[in-house]
């Protein structure tokens, strides 16, 4: 269970949660599809998208500054080094100085960041309107996600999320403390905001007024556009792959060998079609909130946050 | 049962029932206060059961049944007949933003984790965390009441604020006597009865409601 996690075992995780993360997406709109009656597209659409996209030129606004083209890369850097600070296969830390869940978080700030500056930079309406939305709704999500990771850390006595996976062991839902059952309250109701799903924001549309990613994501075309999408299913798989960090700790597969490894990919992959089929099912039965009731639902999750973090201390 | 997992256990179900009461405050449609409301009586049937457990008290299975029977199913099903009688609108407006109803809540549950924490010698005599827990949700229904502008949104926060109750004096006490939590228990029945006897009443006479009464003229 415990042991450190050589470079060469990182990279394989980095390239697995990137290979994964637009099945993720898939698995979710098929199940949305099939909660709908509806056939649906195959859990592989995601990838079509992606090889259609990277095929295609790539065409920019008058508008757009230089800095415009190289937004997308940008963004999936900062995703992808975000994809390496979670243990996917097995807990413990990395073998060399890496990063905490603190830096998780801040490239994940960092690329949203991105991702609203280019959406100012190309001048389109809807742009701007989804950016400026983006950065309203950001300022509550971010902290109240800190102050899980916070809650957790604090138990665990580090924020290096292999070593708190390792620390809180394999055991079940049996160990949680009082806090645990908060902490991941507040992580449930945060999960769509910052996956940008219904009620907080809506993946399907690319036209309503109420979309806050999607509209940020319309000046983009071609390879740029491909770049962002794989991106955001990258954040997606990260955001997951950070809460069943923090609550389910990885999987059972102990150190080396090729069987251990599939083992503990198995077990994360379970962990995610669980968290996925949640995604899916709250997507399917919740209306999108009006822009102006967002920070009320995302205050159940700071209230939450915060009284787990209070049951931590006090 | 080990006096450490009961504690563990007992925190647990503290954690949650804050957390059904949060989402009572936060509720934005009456139903899923209402719904709220009765997932914390559950939980307290749970807690009760748990005690008995541990205690080998008879009395509290007793206590835990009828939690479970009159709490958890009886009291939501009067409050959703009240509310499909009256056709009211939904939704809840509360008489501050629900944010700022949540602001207080924090500090409610700072405050009185806080409190139980000062309480030093006394604190250490109960199970786990359910002193603080319970003081949370005594204050935290009251809080349901005060913000509420409805009669019904204000039964809730009562329902919510007496389970907090229930629950210190169960963690508390081990266990009451049999013969007050019955009659505590027939009390509530008879409250929301009147209650709801009220509400409908008011409605039928003058059309309005509770938050609508501080104008009236004889």
């Amino acid at each position: 269970m415990t042991g450190e996690r050589p470079l060469g075992l990182v990279l394989l995780e980095m390239a697995l949660l990137l290979v994964l993360g637009p099945l993720v997406t898939g698995a979710i709109q098929k199940l949305k599809a099939r909660l709908q009656c509806r056939q649906g597209a195959g859990v592989l659409q995601p990838y079509r998208d992606l090889a259609k996209l990277f095929r295609k030129g790539t065409v920019q606004a008058d508008t757009a500054s230089g800095f415009f083209a190289s937004i997308p890369v940008l963004v999936l850097a900062a995703t992808l080094t975000a994809s390496a600070l979670v243990p996917v296969v097995r807990a413990g830390p990395p073998a060399f100085p890496l990063g905490d869940a603190v830096m998780l978080l801040g490239l994940l700030a960092l690329a949203r960041f991105l991702t609203a500056i280019g959406a100012l930079d190309a001048g389109g309406a809807f742009g701007g309107m989804g950016a400026s939305r983006e950065m309203t709704v950001a300022p509550l999500v971010e902290p109240v996600l800190m102050m899980v990771v916070f809650s957790t850390a604090l138990a665990a006595g580090t924020t290096e999320l292999g070593a708190l996976a390792a620390r809180r062991g394999t055991s079940w839902i049996f160990a949680w403390s009082a806090a645990d059952f908060l902490g991941f309250a507040a992580m449930l109701v945060l999960l769509p905001a910052e996956t940008g799903r219904i009620p907080v924001d809506n993946p399907d549309t690319h036209l309503e007024l109420t979309m806050l990613h999607e509209g940020m994501l319309l000046e983009h075309s071609g390879p740029g556009l491909g770049c962002m999408l794989l991106a955001s299913h990258t954040r997606q798989i990260v955001t997951l792959g950070l809460v069943s960090a923090l609550f389910f700790p990885a999987g059972p597969a102990d150190g080396a060998g090729a069987a251990g490894f599939f083992l503990g990919a198995l077990v994360f992959a379970g962990k995610i079609l669980v968290l996925a089929i949640y995604l899916a099912l709250v997507e399917s039965s919740y209306a999108k909130l009006r822009l102006f009731r967002v920070p009320e639902y995302l205050g159940v999750g700071f209230v939450c946050a915060l009284t787990a973090l209070a049951l931590r201390i006090l | 049962m080990s006096t450490h997992t009961l504690h563990a256990i007992v925190d647990d179900l503290g954690a949650l029932l804050l957390f059904t009461m949060i989402l009572i405050l936060a509720a934005g449609q009456i139903y899923r206060a209402i719904y709220a409301v009765a997932a914390q009586s559950l939980l307290i049937a749970i807690a009760g059961a748990v005690l008995a457990k541990a205690t080998g008290n008879v009395d509290l299975w007793v206590i835990a049944g009828i939690t479970l029977v009159v709490k958890a199913i009886v009291l939501p099903w009067v409050l959703h007949w009240v509310v499909r009688r009256m056709n009211v609108r939904r939704e809840v407006e509360p008489v501050i933003p629900v944010a700022a109803t949540l602001a207080l809540a924090v500090a409610v549950v700072v405050m009185s984790f806080h409190l139980s924490a000062t309480l030093g010698p006394v604190h250490q005599a109960i199970t786990g965390n359910a002193l603080p827990v319970g003081i949370a949700l005594t204050l935290l229904g009251v809080l349901a009441m005060a913000t509420g502008k409805t009669a019904l949104t204000q039964m809730v926060g009562l329902f919510a604020s007496e389970n907090g109750i229930f629950f210190t004096a169960m963690a508390v006490t081990q266990g009451m006597p049999l013969i007050i939590e019955i009659g505590v228990v027939l009390d509530v029945i008879l409250a929301s009865l009147v209650m709801a006897i009220m509400v409908l009443r008011v409605r039928s006479t003058v059309d309005a409601d509770i938050a609508d009464l501080d104008r009236l003229r004889g």
